[in-house]
């Protein structure tokens, strides 16, 4: 992906730059390959320097934004930019964070919200820099696409006239005539799939166009990646459930607690499946430093399907998760809803449910919650407190020593008033506002199952009737998943192939000795019957070596093929070959 | 349940290992200060990088016969790139054995003689570069160009000199007792043996140590011992003393299979990156040292720098570990997506860990871009290089340290 995007400096000057290599007009190979470049930034100079028309100057603002510079400063600036999201709490992945973050910072956070900061991913700017990095991309990749589209039916270049200027040259004699010489050069140059043309006194041969098939890939691929999260973010969508044991939910934006859907998602386009849990299990390390540290999860669950309408049993574990309808659920939480029972004054039920409560802390699973009791009568009740899994007494506090529930107890404080759920402001089932609630004398002390608080003043009876377990799950739907898993694999095979392959030209020329062909014969002297050979090679993308070794053995091949061809034709005096040539 | 005498064998194995390397290191040292000079210059391959790699085309021609026309083949040459793609920064970066190709002997001269001053095997450069322009010596073909050998002239790859031999031999043995320690930790363990920080270090630097050892043998490059043993050596120590964790199981999130593509992939390709930022800085020490060379100053540190290769191999050696790490954490960073969304139910969450991988896949990108653009070749791309490693190394340590998410699984809270 790197050295032939050196392309970008030059624009459409590389093409004229290696084919001035290539054919070598003049004599003055050399210096064209040197003043190629000297011409390409003259010609840029000269773009920048005025007197250009609004299509001049639109040109111009292409071939900045095209060029390698300026990918390489947009690559620093998303780099950049990134880093804000990952050290801000950020919006859509933890939004407790956030908030959090607004509690402890209340002069800054007001300002960092106005510049996107706790939604780096999807702000403007961020946006910003990466369609344009992308628009350099594909002002680049798209023009060298067509370019070797354009190239592919056509033969190599005519052989320089001067090889001793490439980068790789090296000569030898042989008894063979020039023509013969030079067949035999290309029969092995075709062996080795090169693509051969031959010319009088010549053979070119080119090889290795993956190269830049594979560069291509590689950024194109990054495009459909950039399709591909795109195809997500509008026809995808993403939930979460807070299951209880013993319960069910439907795959509707109403069954779901948190629903984000894609821009183009409405509610009829969710896959109507519904899931059960049965049943959660979770082990624990009970011994050793890791102690308390969970080694297993998994969720005995039910679910239905569309298609046949049948029930299906499933164990949903982490790195395991459901595949129905072409939705995937996860497992990615797990916790404890102690049931109660809650009679009020009356003396009547008014409550009988498991209430989820949530981890405050992982070693031991202390777990806190609400209870809003809004039907009892002469007051609403409530209660907040903590459940505890394994049960201790560290110095006169509560705490839990382990996350399975060993010896289950619920701490309680008790509320009785005004719950607020009629004022209209939706208020979370985790919280109580008890702004209009007197807390009652109640003693705090922990309940184990069976056990009850009877509140003052004949307001009624708590009783903490057992347990059950519930897990978060989430749902997601994303359609543009495999086409992002397949330009992803696609980016990478086109990375290794431009890394792996060099696209190189090989350059063979045979001209009897001492014959002036328009090359300087330093010798002078005509060497009857003798043919010279020059091979001279060269390659536009080999920054990290190791084409003078391919050189040197394709050279040496040629030497023996051609001195070989010489042997077997039986020239006199011809130069026996050490071997033939080597093995396809 | 873990195994407890494998357990107790691999941390012993570990620290034998750390001894042997440190060991090592003291001989890498020895070499640089007592070993043979000659020696030292003929394996590190002072005089021409072409020569280390081809030995045969070029080394098969005698330095005069080269002159002026069949440049000494300097694959690394980055003129070479520029000229081929049309790039306009012909002159190059500076260093001393940049060669400006075409325009006669002058630059020839220039390029042989700068890199002459420093060892005695570069003596056939700088009469390559004395002769450079003049007429073609009779050679065996019409314009005097070198004959095509066989591959026959490729140098042993076996180190000179006593205490480069020893050096390297402990080294090797460091090596197998590291890979024993943690093969023997993963048998313990009934697992892969890189689920927290102290075995993922381990680990890394096993890897950076296979990568040396493969990159001294492959590229006669002995005299990175030395550089690359020091970080490791330092990492190692600290892994064992302070953030050592007993054997233990994994949490069910890492138990998945993905956990043995995912970060293995991600060792494999840190291993390299860590041998790529130290080939890098001894490539930003050499050709600041050239820079004084070619200016007439003197180094207090010369009889190092004149010991290493010159600046254009280790820019080359760097450049080809990226090219094999860059393709490595591109798929161990596709690998960790489909792990992610198979686990966490979507394939990229930016969740800090990936943010950071994702920083670091753009800097070695912009690193390999900036080698292909004209006025950012050599030193400039170097400092990008060394940007990325920066990047690779926060989220190796501060993301786990500072920063909480998904990947919060070092066992360092």
């Amino acid at each position: 992906m790197t050295q032939d995007l050196a392309g970008r400096e030059a624009g459409a000057g590389q093409d004229r730059v290696a084919q001035d290599v290539a054919t070598g007009q003049g004599g003055t190979a050399g210096q064209d390959v040197a003043a190629g470049p000297a011409q390409a930034q003259g010609q840029a100079t000269r773009l920048t320097g005025g007197r250009l028309g609004v299509v001049g100057w639109l040109r111009w603002g292409w071939r900045q934004l095209t060029s390698m510079r300026t990918a390489l400063v947009l690559l620093f600036l998303l780099a950049l930019a990134s880093i804000p999201g990952s050290v801000l709490p950020q919006q859509g992945i933890d939004p407790a964070a956030v908030t959090q973050y607004y509690a402890a910072h209340p002069a800054l956070a007001p300002f960092l919200a106005r510049l996107s900061a706790f939604d780096v991913f999807g702000a403007p700017w961020f946006a910003a820099i990466y369609l344009l990095l992308f628009t350099s991309l594909a002002g680049c990749v798209l023009p060298r696409a067509f370019r070797l589209a354009r190239s592919a039916g056509q033969p190599p270049p005519r052989a320089p006239r001067y090889l001793a200027r490439l980068p790789q040259a090296a000569g030898f004699r042989t008894d063979l005539a020039a023509d013969p010489a030079l067949e035999s050069a290309a029969g092995l140059l075709r062996r080795r799939r090169f693509r051969v043309r031959t010319g009088d006194g010549w053979v070119s041969a080119e090889k290795g166009y993956l190269h830049e098939i594979g560069n291509l890939l590689f950024h194109l691929a990054l495009l459909g990646l950039l399709v591909s999260v795109a195809l997500g973010g509008l026809f995808g969508y993403k939930g979460n459930r807070l299951l209880v044991e013993g319960d069910t939910f439907a795959n509707t934006p109403v069954g779901l607690d948190v629903f984000h859907p894609g821009r183009l998602v409405s509610a009829g386009d969710l896959q109507p499946f519904s899931v059960t849990l049965n049943k959660f299990t979770a082990t624990y390390i009970t011994s050793g430093v890791q102690r308390g540290q969970p080694s297993w999860f998994a969720a005995a669950i039910r679910y239905n399907s569309q298609y046949d309408g049948k029930l299906h049993g499933y164990d949903l574990r982490v790195n395991h998760p459901l595949i129905v309808d072409g939705v995937q659920v996860f497992l990615i939480g797990h916790g404890y809803a102690p049931e109660f029972k809650v009679t009020d004054s009356t003396g009547h039920v008014k409550f009988d449910q498991a209430v989820p409560f949530i981890p405050v802390e992982q070693s031991g699973l202390t777990s806190a919650g609400v209870i809003k009791v809004p039907d009892a009568q002469p007051r609403q009740l409530g209660f907040a407190g903590v459940f505890l899994p394994t049960q201790i007494d560290v110095g006169g506090r509560l705490a839990s020593a382990f996350p399975a529930a060993d010896y289950p107890r619920v701490s309680l404080v008790s509320y009785a008033g005004n719950l607020g759920l009629s004022s209209g402001q939706p208020q979370s089932v985790y919280s109580l506002d008890t702004s209009r609630m007197r807390r009652l004398a109640v003693s705090p002390r922990p309940l184990a199952p069976g056990q009850s608080i009877v509140l003052p003043h004949g307001l009624g009876k708590l009783t903490f009737t057992g347990y059950r377990q519930w897990v978060s799950l989430a749902i997601t739907y994303d359609p543009g998943q495999v086409p992002a898993l397949v330009s992803a694999l696609a980016a990478l095979a086109g990375l290794i192939l431009s890394f792996l392959v060099r696209r190189r030209r090989i350059f063979v020329r045979a001209a009897p000795a001492g014959e002036p062909d328009g090359v300087a014969t330093p010798g002078g002297a005509t060497n009857g019957g003798a043919t010279d050979v020059e091979v001279a090679g060269l390659t536009r993308s080999d920054a990290a070596g190791g084409f003078e070794i391919e050189f040197a053995e394709l050279a040496s091949e040629i030497m023996q093929e051609v001195r070989g061809g010489a042997a077997a034709a039986g020239q006199p005096g011809g130069v026996a070959a050490a071997a033939g040539p080597k093995g396809e | 349940m873990p195994n407890t005498g494998l357990a107790d064998f691999s941390n012993v194995t570990l620290v034998l290992a750390i001894v042997l390397y440190a060991v090592a290191m003291l001989a890498y040292a020895c070499d640089f200060a007592f070993g043979n000079r000659q020696a030292a210059a003929t394996s590190s391959a002072r005089p021409q990088p072409a020569r280390v790699e081809a030995g045969v085309l070029v080394g098969a021609a005698s330095g005069t016969e080269l002159a002026g026309h069949a440049f000494p083949a300097d694959p690394g040459d980055p003129t070479e790139l520029a000229d081929l793609s049309g790039g306009a920064d012909l002159a190059g970066p500076g260093t001393g054995g940049t060669r400006t190709r075409g325009t006669g002997t002058g630059s020839t001269g220039a390029g042989g003689s700068a890199a002459s001053g420093r060892v005695e095997g570069d003596a056939a450069a700088g009469t390559a570069g004395a002769a450079g322009g003049g007429g073609f010596p009779p050679g065996s073909a019409r314009s005097g160009l070198p004959e095509p050998a066989l591959m026959a002239a490729r140098p042993s790859l076996w180190p000179e000199g006593t205490w480069l031999r020893g050096a390297f031999l402990l080294t090797c043995a460091g090596l197998a007792l590291h890979i024993a320690s943690v093969a023997s930790r993963g048998l313990a363990e009934h697992r892969v043996p890189w689920g927290n920080m102290y075995e993922f270090i381990a680990a890394i630097t096993c890897s950076a140590v296979l990568v040396l050892v493969v990159g001294m043998v492959r590229f006669r490059a002995y005299y990175l011992g030395l550089f690359v043993l020091v970080p490791v050596v330092l990492a190692l120590a600290v892994d064992v003393v302070v953030i050592y964790m007993p054997a233990g199981q994994l949490v069910p999130a890492l138990q998945s299979y993905w956990i043995a593509i995912h970060v293995t992939a991600m060792i494999v390709a840190i291993g390299t990156y860590i041998f790529g930022a130290v080939v890098t800085v001894l490539y930003l020490l050499v050709s600041r040292y050239e820079r004084q060379v070619a200016a007439g100053e003197t180094s207090a540190a010369a009889g190092i720098w004149d010991r290493l290769p010159h600046s254009e191999v280790l820019d080359r050696l760097a450049y080809r570990a990226i090219l094999f790490a860059f393709p490595a954490w591109t798929f161990a960073v596709i690998a960790g997506a489909i792990w992610a969304d198979h686990a966490w139910g979507r394939y990229w969450g930016w969740d800090p860990k990936e943010t950071w991988s994702f920083i670091t896949w753009l800097v070695y990108a912009a690193f390999l871009h900036a080698r292909a653009t004209a006025g950012w070749r050599g030193r400039r791309a170097a400092f990008i290089h060394l940007f990325g490693f920066t990047c690779l190394l926060f989220n190796l340590v501060g993301v786990n340290l500072w920063i909480t998410g998904l990947h919060s699984y070092a066992g360092m809270g």
